[in-house]
């Protein structure tokens, strides 16, 4: 077998498959040796635990990397197989592989293989772990605080608790809110006194001074060849994902085969099996029915109203009336039809004004046209209209609450319902 | 007391809350450390081994130790005249040369220049003056280390070697160059007065600016199309996948469905929001009215729209795969960034003063704050009301559950209301 080099677009290149395979493996975080993947073609036993482990790896949310790694292989198996069973997976086969994470490595290898090929996997990985040189205002990913952590096995057996205890947490939390609000202007404050003091410093002119992380790594040398280190390292990963990219053509054809190397599968009834209660979206999903149906039902009032006054004044108006305003009320229905498709964009799109990815600070002078990039005061504006936007939408559920609590206490009569002063 | 289940999921929720900000507290707080640190005196690096080498010459250095006197106002005279000269020499240089790659000397020191803030009061003692550049040092430490190249220029701080340990090595062995060694006042390095003229090591450099080229190139092979190839090999595996599988396809996965409530539910409430600020107005003429009219219209066909859609996924919402109830799942574990992330390198966020980044930051935190008190209200709304509601009697306990209820729930759990028996007076 020659090393010579062939473009990846010869199939059956001898040499390219394995350097494929060792690109992604080390592209990959915590990724397996290119004899696991080899391995796990002929489903050998050996290689199932370091295929557990990667899929776990490249499953977990964001923050919880680090308790969790730790997890025995029992629990991360479990917890592999409900992941991709929620992300989709097809196969029946991986739902039926023992928890005991010690066989299935073909399978494993496919489903690496079905999440490399559906989304882009390598990407968000090493974006995750970026190593960050700047600083950065904390960009949490949307609904990271309210999306639960992987699951810590809370085996606390509480008993019931007080309405009162649950007023006393949401006092704590307030709490902790100003505390951090409070930590998080004083850092600001150190920032900005840092940018200030070096500037002039960075070779790169776009940024004009050092951040944190760089001049903590001239300050204390030590520190600074760790990052020096991880930097590197980073780059090799980098580059390992770049190799990757030009490669995996003969990657892809190879899967075919540890496909077709399968036996294949028995044709299953449409419901598959195994299932419990109707799971957390079932949840979720009763109360947005309701709750579209409400809105529906107020719309059709209010539409029905202003519809009754409309028709009254245009038959009030003569028929040239009517038609001296046509352009100016189609004018109106182009100008509604734009506004609402921009509302539509608000969920659908999901991101909203918020940019993405992350933001490196650089202080710059007040009157300087500045480079590229995003203007505080842009930034500011978005988040402010944010801001007001979901103020709104809690003022409105604190007030549908009112009403409901209110009716309820209509009903009972002999009472009266003092609100709390200010209201 | 609240029924078991009902506690059990609420004072998780709330825990959960509690546990995030936490943990965003925790690494505020180690930020703030750090840059306190880095505002304050640099101490000298850590080496605990000092190594005080004789040195040559009179005029030269000598290492001090502490237990030494107080030096004499000649010697300090001498001190600020040898320290101006050597300053001009090196101003003088630097118009000269380039910035200073490989440079010097008493860069050993890597990063702090300093004398220790106690002994600072000390100005007299051992140092090693900065070389000016262009001179070389005949041992150096391995150039893998990362040191500060400090620019000459205007550059009065040397390293302090008092006692407390510099760092050992070449530093030392200035000496022995030509136009070395004025010995300086040592002074305290400060960000505030030296940090512009700190520079980055070469090596870290290279690496940072390899990992932002790196990471360009990462972003355009994303964008770029001319991986059809492999885009059609990979579509092709897929659908293999698909039809070896167990069971037919069943269209979106529970996690998309999952997606999908979500965005709907955030649907229901903006249009809301639209439909109440649409009410509120008061049209003034026609033109008004009739805008008002299609708005609402059209908020009217888009709830239908959304109703439909909800109900649509109500048969792949029946049907779930897998356990889940225990285990609680990560709604993304991957990035829910709209869509692919187009760049992957930091943009900048221009700031021009302090009060601007504050006004900033404290915003962000606003925004998170209230995301997750509305989540918070949701989650209670859910496991409170319908408690409330079935309670039958009248009792004193169910009262004291409608008032803490009405206080969770419509005042964030900061007012309550009072309850007042309305009899009529004997």
């Amino acid at each position: 077998m020659g090393r010579r080099r062939r473009p990846a677009e010869l199939a059956g290149a001898a040499g390219a498959l394995p350097e494929a395979i060792a690109a992604l493996s080390r592209a990959l975080p915590a990724g397996p040796s290119p004899e696991t993947f080899r391995r796990a073609k002929f489903d050998r036993p050996e290689a199932a635990p370091a295929l557990w482990r990667l899929l776990f790896r490249v499953l977990s949310p964001p923050r919880a990397d680090g308790a969790s790694a730790s997890r025995a292989l029992e629990a991360q198996a479990r917890w592999v197989k409900a992941a991709l069973l929620t992300q989709g997976y097809p196969r029946l086969r991986l739902a039926r592989l023992p928890d005991d994470g010690s066989q299935g490595s073909r399978e494993l290898l496919l489903a690496l293989s079905w999440l490399l090929a559906r989304k882009p996997l390598l990407e968000p990985l090493l974006a995750r772990t970026r190593v960050r040189l700047g600083d950065e205002l904390p960009a949490f990913e949307c609904g990271a605080l309210a999306s639960p952590s992987l699951p810590a096995p809370r085996l606390e057996a509480d008993g019931p608790v007080d309405a009162c205890h649950l007023q006393w947490l949401m006092g704590k939390l307030r709490f902790r809110w100003r505390n951090l609000m409070a930590s998080q202007q004083e850092q600001c404050a150190l920032l900005g006194k840092i940018h200030m003091y070096t500037r002039g410093c960075h070779s790169d002119c776009r940024l004009g001074h050092l951040s944190v992380a760089e001049t903590e790594l001239l300050r204390d040398p030590e520190g600074g060849r760790q990052l020096l280190r991880r930097l590197e390292s980073e780059n090799a990963r980098l580059g390992a994902a770049l190799e990757w990219w030009r490669r995996e053509l003969v990657f892809w054809q190879w899967m075919d085969t540890v496909l077709g190397a399968c036996p294949p599968e028995a044709p299953q009834p449409a419901c598959p099996p195994g299932l419990g209660g109707r799971g957390r979206t079932a949840g979720a999903w009763d109360p947005a029915v309701w709750e579209l149906q409400a809105l529906q039902e107020e719309l059709q009032a209010a539409v029905g109203a202003r519809r009754a006054a409309w028709a009254a004044r245009v038959r009030g108006q003569g028929p040239e009336w009517s038609a001296a305003r046509q352009a100016a009320q189609e004018a109106t229905r182009e100008a509604v039809g734009r506004e609402l498709a921009a509302l539509r964009q608000a969920w659908e799109r999901g991101g909203g004004p918020q940019p993405h990815g992350p933001l490196r600070l650089v202080r710059t002078e007040a009157g300087a046209p500045g480079g590229p990039g995003l203007r505080a005061v842009e930034a500011i504006g978005a988040l402010k209209s944010r801001e007001a936007c979901l103020e709104a939408a809690l003022h409105q559920l604190q007030a549908q609450c009112r009403q409901q609590l209110a009716r309820l206490a209509g009903a009972l009569p002999g009472l009266l319902w003092i609100p709390p002063p200010g209201r | 007391m609240l029924p078991l289940g009902c506690s059990r999921r609420l004072v998780a929720e709330l825990r959960d809350a509690l546990d995030t900000c936490a943990e965003r507290q925790r690494q505020l707080e180690q930020s703030l450390r750090v840059s306190r640190r880095l505002l304050r005196t640099w101490e000298p690096a850590e080496t605990p081994t000092p190594t005080p080498e004789p040195t040559p010459g009179p005029e030269t250095n000598e290492e001090a130790p502490s237990s030494a006197g107080t030096p004499s106002p000649q010697d300090l005279k001498e001190l600020e005249l040898l320290t101006q000269a050597l300053e001009k020499a090196v101003r003088v240089r630097k118009g000269i040369s380039k910035a200073g790659e490989r440079d010097k000397a008493s860069s050993q020191k890597s990063g702090s220049i300093a004398t220790s803030a106690t002994t600072a009061a000390a100005p007299h003692r051992a140092s090693q003056t900065k070389l000016p550049r262009g001179t070389r040092q005949a041992t150096r430490p391995a150039k893998g280390l990362p040191k500060p190249k400090l620019l000459s220029a205007g550059d009065q701080t040397c390293i302090g070697r008092g006692p407390l340990a510099a760092k050992p090595g070449p530093g030392l062995r200035d000496q022995q160059i030509a136009p070395s060694a004025a010995p300086q006042a040592p002074e305290a390095f400060t960000l505030k007065e030296k940090g512009t003229l700190l520079r980055l090591p070469m090596a870290f450099r290279k690496a940072a600016s390899q990992n932002s080229c790196l990471w360009a190139q990462l972003s355009s092979t994303q964008t770029s199309d001319s991986m059809d190839a492999t885009t059609s090999s990979k579509t092709q595996f897929l659908q293999k996948m698909q039809v070896t599988s167990g069971w037919p396809s069943s269209g979106l996965s529970a996690a998309e469905v999952e997606a999908e409530v979500g965005r709907l539910q955030k649907a229901c409430l903006l249009l809301r929001l639209r439909m109440e600020e649409e009410l509120a107005r008061d049209p003034t003429d026609w033109m008004q009215e009739y805008r008002s009219l299609l708005t609402l219209e059209g908020l009217q066909a888009i709830v239908g729209q959304c109703l439909h859609r909800l109900r649509e996924l109500q048969p792949v919402v029946e049907q779930q795969l897998g356990p889940w109830p225990e285990e609680r799942l990560p709604m993304a574990s991957l990035p829910c960034g709209g869509g692919a992330e187009p760049t992957w390198s930091p943009q900048l966020l221009l700031y021009s003063s302090t009060r601007e980044l504050q006004t900033l930051a404290a915003l962000r935190l606003r925004v998170d704050m209230l995301d997750q008190q509305i989540h918070l209200e949701k989650v209670l709304m859910a496991e409170l009301l319908p408690l409330v509601s079935m309670q039958e009697p009248l009792g004193p306990p169910q009262l004291a559950l409608c008032r803490a209820v009405h206080s969770l729930l419509c005042e964030g759990g900061q007012h309550f209301l009072t309850i007042l028996r309305d009899e009529p007076a004997d």
